[in-house]
């Protein structure tokens, strides 16, 4: 386990540094200048060059990056060239909304998926099947913007029920959050849910005509524990494997539902930050993209072990 | 059931060089898509109408209007700092209108009238000493007064601030002297008439001087100055709040609470937003939009001629960059005026503006607004569609067609719209135009290095025709990408810039019109009418030829 341990931390290490690398480098190659798009209108050359020096853009590329790392490293972003804020104030304003959206999405997905999926396996050539399946390949592949505007134009246009746009904070008034945000959580929900229905539907076929769950029937136990207990138990590896795959999906797919519902989140950040050259800003989003990532994968391998015992983190197969 | 072995050859396993590649897949995935605006600059979501039809809207009746009510913007750009000595974004002045006067405004007619000076200013014989009376009994948001020593303060700050966005409006200012607390004298070092219009915009923008003092750079994060409403909160790429400021000199003509200003990006969704009652007010309406939002009976759309244009720039000279000494170009389009005269022919304006904006924005020969008080006959003249006269003047150039041009233009659906009608629109003049579509922060890269041949571009306006001109074409200007330089074009406009008649102002830009046409650097194509929409129960809410929204006294109807 111990050596299982640092493995993983070494890989997750290494994967950080490169991502950082790759990213500090890859967005200086890009065409464009920070000191440009920050220049506006007003583009004297004594201005770009008073831009260019206060954000250290006149330094060699190479001195950047060192003092890049140095501040990193004591967990400091810098300043965001855009907005003249520094990336860590506005990384907490913009992570708890992502965060939010995406916790509501995932939980929202993996209700309705793992339900739809159930149930599409357990009434296997019934329409209730059909229905499930048919629901799954729509939320498969309608695009998130589309659903989102249909979304705005009958849900909060046609007939009022919510929003169109706008975020009000968990703490300031939780109802008020939750009216703001559970239609912007179900578009990102969509294609989630779509792809775990299908998944759990195809492993509790696979359980559901396993010998255990037949010995389980033969011992006489009431179908719902049967699909409860020990089929739906089984299957819920995949799920969860899955959700931990999906995430990166999810970010991109919150970019696209945060700029539709006007949502001051992470993925709208990123997307100003690129288009405007920002370069701190970028380079913390994928620093913390990447955690983000390296972490969830860590802790969804641990949940293996949780969901099926025979799976033990000790490098062996069971 | 499968099985998953961990930390053996699993399938699974975090592989460093391919998440780092994704991680920049994704980054240059989001580069090549298109921006939903182009912020400030080059090309704004639409804002337009045909010749004629301004409606700015009209002030609120006192008799018709209640108190109180928060109205909801919905914008388009995030403005960016809050402080008018940095502000580079134009869409920051919609939010200073509110909570930061100035020494002068704008009217609907685009003149300049007093706002925190009490008139016009006084200039000297020599015109290099500018006086301007003060407002009385005027107070800042936090209670101190307005006077002289304010406007020194913030003058002073907009000349010496290293990042300061001002320093070149203001001109070649030498000193402000303070006589007494209700007059202000500015010392230049020769004459420059684009003061007053620099005045009248984010320069003239007074501060309070212990705000000043109390933040120094960090000014933006609560911002004080004198206005009908002061500044109350913002979220980053959210919103930002202001709340009518009971300190203000006429805080009984304020009829709102709050004033919310929240950025949408996308046209589409500000117009979702104004239906559903979420927003009373969005910018920058899509020409596609306009018709239906016309049909919906609650609401109304304002328009107003911008100062500014959209064109096209020839790179004539511009070889090592610009503001670097302009070289010949071995290309017959670079070297020989009648190629892009006859570039020039092959456009038809009217069909242009008709097909891609559906006839909203107004057609431009020229730098010079039909809307400024110093357009002349000479400034609207027009080089009319002729393809027969393009082909002649491309034979006279003994060029062969057809004649091959790369146009550069930013990938906005608009910008791309209108690339197409004038490739199709150009092939009649003997014109082959090829479209090299890229993203808007490359674009203004490329443009300032001088990699390209043709090239869209468009300038917001503002109010005084040198900020207009000038820097475009002058020989080195800071934004002459095209690298042309006219020793005779310098002359007049450095005379305009120096005179103070209006007259005689207007009748040196119809030259320097006359000369801009003749060598054809920058083909002038249409300018924009800013769009607003509005909800009818909104009242009093203005957009005149700034393209400012004037809000801070609207009011909803009773």
């Amino acid at each position: 386990m111990a050596r299982y341990l640092l493995t993983r931390a070494w890989q997750s290490a290494l994967t950080l540094l490169l991502s950082t690398i790759v990213v500090f480098f890859g967005v200086r190659a890009l065409p464009g200048d920070p000191a440009l798009a920050l220049a506006g209108e007003d583009r004297s050359p004594e201005a770009l060059e008073a831009i260019r020096h206060h954000y250290g853009l006149d330094q060699p590329v190479p001195v950047q990056f060192a003092q890049y790392v140095e501040r990193t490293v004591q967990g400091d972003f810098g300043v965001s060239i855009r907005t003249g804020v520094p990336v860590s104030s506005m990384l907490t304003t913009a992570l708890p909304v992502t965060a939010e959206l995406a916790v509501l999405a995932i939980l929202i997905a993996a209700l309705l998926g793992v339900g739809a999926g159930v149930l599409a396996a357990v009434r296997r050539g019934r329409p209730a099947e059909w229905l499930a399946n048919g629901m799954a390949l729509i939320g498969l592949s309608v695009p998130h913007f589309w659903l989102g505007l249909l979304a705005i134009l009958y849900l909060s246009v046609a007939t009022g029920l919510f929003p169109a746009s706008g975020f009000v904070p968990l703490l300031e008034d939780p109802v008020d959050n939750l009216h703001h945000i559970v239609l912007p959580a179900v578009i990102l929900g969509t294609g989630l849910a779509a792809i775990i229905m299908r998944q759990t539907r195809s492993a509790m076929l696979d359980s559901l005509s396993s010998d255990y769950v037949r010995t389980a029937k033969a011992k006489g136990l009431p179908p719902r524990a049967v699909i409860t207990r020990h089929a739906l138990r089984n299957s819920l590896i995949v799920v969860v494997t899955i959700v931990g795959l999906q995430l990166g999906g999810l970010i991109s797919g919150a970019v696209v539902t945060e700029q539709i519902f006007g949502l001051p989140g992470f993925g709208k950040m990123t997307i100003d930050a690129v288009f405007q050259r920002d370069y701190p800003v970028i380079q913390a989003v994928v620093l913390l993209t990447a955690t983000a990532y390296i972490v969830i994968n860590f802790f969804v391998d641990l949940l293996y072990s949780v969901i099926d015992p025979r799976i033990r983190v000790t490098g062996d197969p069971a | 059931m499968t099985k998953l072995p961990i930390g053996g050859t699993s399938s699974r396993k975090l592989d460093p060089l391919r998440t780092a590649v994704a991680a920049v897949a994704v980054l240059c995935t989001v580069v090549a898509c298109s921006p939903v605006d182009s912020g400030d600059g080059g090309n704004q979501t639409d804002n337009s109408q045909p010749a004629g039809q301004d409606s700015f809207g009209t002030p609120a009746d006192p008799a018709a209007v209640k108190q109180g009510g928060n109205l909801v913007i919905a914008l388009s750009a995030e403005p960016d700092a809050l402080d008018p000595t940095l502000s580079r974004s134009l869409y920051s002045r919609y939010v200073f209108q509110a909570m930061c006067q100035k020494l002068y405004d704008v009217d609907e007619k685009a003149q300049v009238v007093p706002q925190l000076a009490t008139a016009l200013p006084v200039t000297s014989g020599d015109g290099k000493t500018v006086t301007i009376s003060l407002r009385q009994g005027a107070r800042f948001a936090d209670g101190t007064q307005f006077d002289s020593a304010a406007v020194k303060a913030t003058l002073e700050r907009h000349l010496t601030n290293a990042r300061s966005a001002r320093k070149s409006e203001l001109g070649p200012i030498d000193g402000v002297d303070t006589p007494d607390p209700q007059t202000v004298v500015l010392r230049l070092k020769q004459p420059f008439a684009p003061l007053l219009g620099a005045l009248a915009d984010r320069a003239g923008m007074i501060m309070s001087p212990k705000a000043l003092q109390s933040l120094g750079d960090e000014f933006a994060s609560a911002p004080v100055c004198v206005g009908p409403f002061k500044f109350a909160k913002r979220v980053p790429q959210n919103s930002i709040d202001v709340v009518k400021d009971p300190n203000y000199y006429e805080a009984d003509k304020v009829h709102l609470d709050t004033i919310s200003w929240r950025i949408l990006t996308d046209a589409s969704i500000r117009a979702a937003n104004l239906r559903s009652g979420d927003a009373q007010v969005a910018d920058s309406v899509s020409t596609q939009d306009v018709a239906s939002l016309r049909q919906d009976a609650s609401l109304s759309v304002l328009q107003s001629q911008s100062l500014g244009y959209q064109g096209l720039t020839l790179n004539i000279g511009n070889v090592d960059g610009v503001r670097t000494t302009p070289k010949p170009i071995n290309r017959p389009i670079a070297q020989n005026a009648k190629v892009r005269q006859a570039f020039e022919h092959a456009i038809d304006r009217k069909v242009l503006v008709e097909a891609v904006f559906n006839g909203l924005h107004a057609t431009a020969c020229s730098p010079i607004s039909p809307a400024s008080p110093f357009s002349s006959p000479e400034a609207q003249a027009c080089p009319a569609h002729d393809p027969a006269k393009a082909k002649q003047l491309l034979a006279e150039a003994g060029v062969p067609t057809p004649y091959p041009v790369t146009l550069l233009a930013s990938n906005t659906p608009d910008t791309l719209r209108l690339a197409q009608a004038l490739q199709s629109m150009v092939k009649d003049g003997g014109f082959d135009l090829k479209i090299n579509p890229v993203e808007y922060s490359s674009l203004l890269d490329e443009q300032d290095r001088g990699n390209f041949e043709l090239l869209q571009l468009g300038w917001s306006g503002r109010i005084d025709p040198d900020a207009n001109i000038t820097n475009f074409v002058g020989t080195l200007a800071s934004q002459n990408v095209a690298g042309y330089s006219n020793p005779q074009l310098d002359a007049i406009l450095t005379q305009a810039r120096q005179a103070s008649d209006v007259e005689e102002r207007k009748k040196l830009y119809g030259q320097a019109v006359t000369l801009l046409q003749q060598d054809d650097a920058l083909i002038y194509l249409y300018r924009q009418r800013n769009l607003t929409a509005v909800t009818k129960q909104v009242q009093g809410l203005q957009v005149f030829p700034d393209g400012v929204i004037r809000a801070a006294f609207a009011g909803f109807a009773k």
